[in-house]
């Protein structure tokens, strides 16, 4: 009973202890606030990798020319797969270069090609939900020259008016054809403007044209090019995506890649796959894959979209457990101060150990006496880091709006990340562990001595000066 | 039926200084009869706190027993000692040695506070707390209750050492200069109080001190010289 009691007044009456446990207190909120903020992070960062790719991709591995048969191998998916699989769209990547005017001059680009039928691919992922105007305001997934569109990007078409079958009205309108190409393209966010004073700057605006430099399909890829309208951006929020990706429609792509057989039937490279809800996907790749090999062996790569996005994901989760590791070891030297200060409070308590020891106490009882003050320290000092983590995190961005108000630049800048603001997620089990953690260093850092303090001879204790 | 309450039967025990071995008690022998009041006296080093401290069992003997009621004591295990400790005998030091962090009537409790785990505690906390109270009364202190030590003058920290010793209903109260950092009349009264005690209760006492006057009020007085024990007459000093 005196046990608890002592531990009890030792934690009101000794502020100084109070005081080592606030490094551990610090400790607690920081790893508490690092951790939301990473995993808020990361969970935004899987969300947008997640929406940009499909819950899975079939891909041929190897031959960038693709293959004709894409409806036979949907419907040996669906075979398989039955309901699992929700929605699918055929996609034609390629490599190649973007040119653009811009201020007079001619620019070019290294640029990934995505040729898609917008519809199909917006089953399939959050790709309708990527595609912005110049406002940033959503848009429909298409790639229809919108009239107002042309008309403002051509003066051709801006001297139109009247009957459209008038001769002047149709030269005015081939000329405008060949100003404003009537295929559209979704280029991203990233490619059409530079950042700049905090704000977006555009270097491609809608209705512009651009010029796009592809490899034709053959065995030693011979460049063709076309020219495209810019009809909106592709805004996912991660850069690599934002700054390298270019939409085109699917057909005019296959069309101009000479990648049409005698059938009529265009050349996909990848088929990306929704999958119903609840469905393990490593499961559902592990059906495919067999069955798409039977089609034809040794052709077809089925991928998760974690697996696509492997490293990334890997690099994210190896930054924050570093940082996990290296946070800790603040709260590790938070218990050599805690060491420190038991070591003095012990000495000074030697006579009143002394004291008990006389009155019957045991050595384990003594002992208890300060585990129990190093674990009821590092009760109060993680419980308050805990509250006040979860505290910063709850108001982080009140808190950032006032430090940028207070030190007149932005602590943390929305447009470079797209975000509106802080995203935070707080996983209950990591609070768990971090106090767990927290927790187990203040007890361990009194073990020794409340060790030393159970171990005192009491003759010796009582006489201490 | 034990003709001694607690004896000592030729302790020796000697310190270590550096690489010096400093012999103290060179073959003690001392009883007490259940109780006597005996006192011991003894120039300072003489060894009277050590051998109090021994037959404390706070301290082990080099060579030699204690036993109580005939029984040996000094060899047990420590947790076996703990209890003795805890249960038979009541300390009464110098220097009171009160908790500081305590109130008058938790140190008062203390004996049973150690005594008892927490639910056996909270079962019989009224019963230990009337106790305790009543001890207060009976040492003239029920208007310090809830004192701390620092608050309470060399006296009333004695007489809170005191109801503390005798909160635990030990057999044998053990006192180590009990009024050696008193002034003389304060001191008197804790004597008197103690003879009292030892008169109502019947309780053994074993007290150390190097004032003749206040041995003098004892049963019994010994003295402690180079380490060995010889009866004391007031005649011979």
């Amino acid at each position: 009973m005196y046990k608890y009691l002592l531990c009890w007044r030792y934690l009101r009456t000794r502020y100084i202890a109070l005081a080592s446990v606030i490094s551990v207190m610090l400790g607690v909120a920081t790893m508490i606030v690092v951790n939301a903020v990473m995993a808020g992070f990361a969970e935004k960062m899987r969300d947008r990798l997640h929406g940009v790719l499909a819950d899975i991709v079939v891909e041929s591995e190897y031959d960038m020319n693709g293959f004709y048969n894409s409806d036979e191998v949907m419907a040996r998916i669906k075979e398989v797969a039955g309901d699992d699989v929700k929605a699918m769209a055929p996609a034609l990547e390629t490599y190649g270069l973007l040119q653009y005017y811009s201020g007079g001059q001619r620019f070019t680009r290294q640029v990934q090609l995505i040729g898609v039928d917008p519809k199909q691919r917006a089953l399939t992922g959050d790709f309708s939900e990527f595609l912005v105007d110049d406002q940033a305001n959503s848009i429909p997934p298409s790639f229809d020259v919108p009239d107002s569109l042309r008309a403002a990007a051509s003066p051709a078409a801006q001297l139109i008016e009247g009957d459209p079958n008038d001769p002047l009205n149709q030269a005015l309108a081939e000329q405008a054809q060949l100003q404003v190409p009537d295929d559209g393209a979704l280029i991203g966010w990233g490619l059409a403007t530079f950042h700049y004073n905090d704000k977006d700057e555009f270097i491609i605006k809608r209705g512009d044209k651009i010029r796009i430099v592809y490899p034709k399909a053959s065995q030693s890829p011979e460049p063709g090019a076309d020219d495209f309208t810019v009809v909106g951006y592709f805004k996912s929020g991660m850069s690599e995506n934002d700054s390298t990706h270019v939409y085109v429609p699917i057909k005019r792509f296959q069309f101009v890649r000479q990648m049409l057989d005698e059938e009529g039937r265009g050349a996909v490279n990848q088929i990306q796959l929704k999958v119903a809800e609840g469905v393990n996907l490593d499961v559902l790749k592990a059906k495919i894959q067999p069955a798409l090999e039977a089609l034809r062996p040794m052709y077809f790569r089925v991928a998760t979209w974690e697996e696509k996005q492997g490293p990334l994901l890997s690099a994210v989760a190896v930054e924050q457990s570093i940082l996990n590791i290296l946070l800790f070891f603040i709260i590790a030297v938070a218990g050599f101060g805690i060491l420190a200060i038991f070591s003095m409070i012990v000495v000074e308590k030697t006579r009143d150990i002394g004291i008990m020891k006389a009155l019957g106490a045991s050595t384990s009882g003594v002992r208890g006496i300060f585990l129990g003050y190093g674990l009821l320290l590092g009760a109060v000092g993680s419980g308050v880091g805990m509250a006040g983590g979860l505290l910063f995190v709850c108001y982080i961005n009140d808190i950032e709006d006032w430090l940028s108000d207070i030190s007149g630049r932005r602590v943390f800048d929305h447009s470079i990340y797209y975000f509106n603001e802080i995203p935070t997620l707080v996983e209950p089990w990591t609070v768990f562990w971090i106090v767990a953690g927290a927790l187990f260093i203040a007890t361990a850092a009194s073990v020794w001595p409340a060790q030393r303090a159970s171990k005192l001879h009491p003759v010796r204790a009582l006489r201490f000066e | 039926m034990a003709t001694y309450h607690l004896s000592a039967v030729g302790v020796e025990k000697a310190y270590r200084k550096g690489k010096n071995r400093v012999p103290v008690l060179h073959g003690v022998d001392l009883q007490a009869a259940p109780g006597e009041l005996v006192a011991i006296i003894g120039a300072s080093g003489s060894g009277k706190s050590t051998l109090l401290h021994v037959m404390g069992l706070l301290d082990a003997p080099d060579a030699g027993a204690v036993m109580l009621n005939d029984r040996r004591i000094d060899h047990l295990s420590d947790r076996q000692r703990d209890e003795i400790r805890n249960k038979t005998f009541g300390f009464i030091f110098q220097f009171y040695h009160l908790l500081p962090e305590l109130n008058t009537l938790e140190n008062v409790m203390m004996p049973h506070m150690i005594r008892l785990g927490l639910w056996e505690f909270f079962k019989q906390r009224k019963a230990i707390r009337r106790k305790a109270t009543e001890l207060l009364e009976r040492v003239g202190l029920s208007h310090r209750l809830h004192h701390l030590p620092t608050e309470l003058s060399g006296g009333e920290m004695q007489r809170t050492a005191i109801a503390r010793a005798l909160a635990g209903d030990p057999e044998v109260l053990l006192a180590d200069e009990p009024t050696g950092n008193l002034d003389a009349s304060t001191g008197q009264e804790v004597l008197e109080l103690l003879r009292d005690l030892n008169r109502e209760s019947g309780l053994t006492m074993i007290m150390v001190t190097h004032d003749t006057q206040i041995a003098q009020q004892s049963d019994r007085v010994v003295r402690l010289a180079e380490g060995r024990i010889e009866e004391w007459a007031p005649a011979l000093a």
